[in-house]
């Protein structure tokens, strides 16, 4: 379940904000304060009581401070615009994000984070015995030499580390 | 009493043994070499970075492990660390789905098998598979029937992980394999076992939920908190290994009695071990136990608080810039408190919670933990520990996986360390040397994956003695 | 005594917090028990077979922050901890 406050502000252009701002059901199960629209940032107090809503969205005078910021935003009427979580001043900062960079996407990566080779990256080079049997070793010097020489280069300008 | 067994065997006289072949010191130097300070003989008898040169305990148990993701697996891993040797079998040209599973589909290692040159193994499948050899198989077909059975004939064992009663329709379950090799022990490991839910599947989250582990996780529902999963699939992990623990105790009991065993076992009863108190509370009281968050519903203060600043407040990382903010905190004896109340300069606090069974009230613990953030508000994680540490109380932050990577202590014990995969190429390796040291017979990592089928002529040709010929045929009929 | 929802004749503009919480969580039973107007109570809604057959729901305060249960067939009269829903 979760709910919505639709935004049906007047904005001073005469346009309307259409807006819909989600209430995440985790943080807004039981939940009492207000919350600004992210598009044009009215504010407005909600009431809710397991995960309904009690009292509200009932609009604030301009000028109060909001409690929490959605966690997302779409204008659905405009089809895919959308204000997607952590976007500074309109939906809520996302603490829990993993890594200041998120790709989702395979990264290839040819070093580890002290600079020794690792065999991170596609188009490896097919295995030499019979029925996909593989040997022991990576003879990196043979498979990827220039891996290899960009490593020894590395080494030289003392970017490989112990740890 | 020191004895040894008589000539004339155990039921018969024991003997005395002579002094001079008892244990212990025969020289003052060797005397000297026992009473060396507990730390230095520590790193004398675990000689950590060494392992490699020591034996192994298992040596000479050949385990197949025809398991998945990880719960499974992690039960073979165990053993494959301990010095098995294990033969994984996979499904030709795919692999154990866990390849295909990697944290936000970013981080793999390559070649998975010559057949996908674009395609790779996750790094998530890292630690679930370590030491074992890599052998492709398609159960259904009839050809590889027999080589199936030989490997039962050769081996002391199988883990498996299919749903309830496939390896019985396939006639590779315990009680066809058992007519052929009367010592080998069969472990099923899978979400529920026999019973109302056979059919239903395994996941860690299931482990988690099912057996009420969620619900007890995460902070209480009158402060906003919902049942909470761990992040990490610690069920799995958790479970597997009380499958190896299952294992070895089999392994003893054919020792003894020459006869292998059925292990069957169900994930979300795992976790029904590490509920503590709650099932009979309830059984006793009527009580439901409730989620109590970061604190202690049995120790007061036992407990991570969340402190004012971070300890990195301009890095661009949001987990070390918002979140280096916690800090696990214990004083809860009578003594230890009182220092604590000194501390944050509110000794009106130990005052009206003299005793733990006071203190320990939940009314009590939220006012508590309340005053000691509002203690730390203005302060970090590492100045908070730093104040608490020299008052003589227990604080440490808590770590992410930057900090565990970092810890000069986990460093120094070869816990987390640096190792070249021979395959895959460098690697941190956290999770062999992390489950105990042992002076004779330590745990090692040799490596953590292969190729799919990467073993295949060294299983199949070498092993079992099947010609390179029909070996090549398979694999053009992708049996192999 | 029984339950006393009288109070879902108001508007819901009219009611208070409490009342509408026990709007939403529509019990499954009807006893005599005190509970049912006491406001730390957490009753079985309606249609819900999951938990045990013979409680009528949780008391959220004489155990806290642990949850009680509270049986069907004992009939709660009386209560230290009773305090009648706002």
């Amino acid at each position: 379940m979760c709910d919505i406050i639709w935004c049906k502000k007047v904005k001073e252009d005469g346009t309307v904000c259409n807006t819909v701002n989600y209430l995440d059901p985790f943080n807004f199960w039981n939940w009492e304060g207000t919350i600004a629209c992210a598009e044009c940032g009215t504010v407005y107090y909600i009431h809710m009581i397991q995960g309904w809503m009690y009292r509200g969205p009932e609009e604030q005078p301009p000028g109060t401070k909001p409690d929490i910021l959605p966690v997302y935003a779409d204008k659905p009427l405009e089809g895919y615009v959308r204000y997607r979580p952590g976007v500074e001043g309109r939906t809520r900062p996302y603490l829990c994000l993993p890594r200041d960079i998120y790709l989702g996407v395979p990264d290839p990566r040819r070093f580890s984070i002290r600079g020794y080779p690792v065999r991170g990256w596609p188009n490896q080079p097919p295995s030499t015995g019979i029925a996909g049997s593989a040997g022991f070793k990576w003879e990196i010097e043979k498979l990827s030499p220039e891996v290899w020489q960009e490593f020894l280069e590395k080494k030289k300008k003392g970017e490989v580390r112990d740890w | 009493m020191l004895i040894k067994q008589g000539k004339k065997g155990l039921d018969k006289k024991f003997e005395r043994i002579p002094l001079e072949d008892q244990p212990g010191p025969k020289s003052q130097e060797e005397m000297d070499e026992m009473k060396m300070p507990y730390e230095e003989y520590c790193r004398k008898v675990f000689d950590v970075g060494n392992e490699f040169v020591k034996p192994t305990a298992l040596k000479g148990i050949r385990w197949l492990s025809t398991t998945m993701y990880i719960f499974t697996p992690h039960s073979v891993t165990n053993l494959a660390e301990l010095g098995a040797e294990v033969i994984k079998i996979e499904m030709p040209r795919m692999g154990d789905p866990m390849r295909h599973t990697s944290p936000f589909n970013e981080a793999y290692v390559y070649p998975l098998h010559d057949t996908r040159p674009m395609t790779g193994t996750g790094v998530a499948c890292f630690n679930a598979n370590v030491n074992e050899y890599y052998i492709s198989m398609d159960y259904h077909r009839e050809e590889i029937k027999e080589a199936f059975y030989t490997l039962v004939r050769m081996s002391d064992g199988l883990t498996q992980c299919y749903r309830p009663g496939t390896f019985d329709r396939w006639k590779q379950s315990y009680r066809y394999l058992q007519e052929i090799n009367p010592r080998f022990i069969s472990v099923w490991g899978g979400g529920f076992g026999y019973g109302p839910k056979i059919w239903g599947g395994s996941y860690d989250i299931l482990g988690q939920a099912h057996a009420g582990l969620a619900s007890i996780t995460g902070f209480h529902e009158d402060f906003g908190g919902h049942p909470t999963k761990s992040t990490n699939w610690n069920i799995d992990w958790y479970s597997g290994t009380q499958i190896t623990v299952a294992i070895l105790a089999a392994l003893l009991w054919r020792r003894k009695t020459g006869l292998g065993t059925k292990i069957e076992f169900s994930q979300v009863q795992a976790s029904t071990r590490c509920l503590e108190y709650g099932v009979p509370l309830y059984g006793r009281f009527g009580i439901v136990r409730q989620r109590w968050g970061n604190w202690d519903t049995q120790l007061c203060v036992h407990g991570i608080i969340i402190c004012g600043k971070s300890d990195y407040p301009n890095d661009k990382n949001p987990q070390l810039r918002d979140e280096a903010r916690y800090v696990m905190v214990s004083a809860f004896n009578d003594p230890d408190f009182k220092e604590l109340c000194n501390v944050i300069k509110r000794p009106d606090l130990y005052e009206k919670y003299k005793t733990h069974k006071q203190r320990v009230e939940a009314e009590a613990q939220v006012e508590i933990y309340h005053e000691l953030e509002k203690w730390a508000a203005d302060k970090s994680r590492s100045e908070v520990t730093r104040i608490l540490k020299d008052a003589g109380l227990l604080a440490m932050p808590v770590y992410n996986d930057k900090e565990v990577y970092e810890s000069p202590h986990f460093r120094q014990r070869g816990t987390v360390r640096w190792q070249a995969d021979p395959w895959y190429g460098d690697a941190v390796v956290h999770s062999t040397y992390s489950a105990g040291l042992m002076s004779k017979t330590p745990r090692r990592k040799f490596w953590d994956l292969r190729p799919v089928g990467g073993d295949n002529v060294k299983i199949y040709h070498e092993l079992l003695g099947i010609p390179l010929s029909t070996i090549k045929e398979w694999y053009e009929k992708t049996i192999i | 005594m029984g339950i006393d929802r009288s109070f879902l004749e108001k508007p819901v503009s009219e009611m208070t917090p409490d009342e509408y919480r026990l709007m939403i969580l529509e019990p499954e039973k009807d006893t005599d028990h005190i509970c049912w107007n006491c406001r730390h109570f957490k009753p079985v809604i309606k249609n819900s077979n999951f938990p045990p057959a013979d409680i009528i729901g949780w008391c959220k305060k004489i155990h806290w922050p642990f949850y009680w249960c509270i049986p069907e067939h004992r009939i709660v009269k009386k209560c230290y901890a009773y305090e009648p829903i706002k």
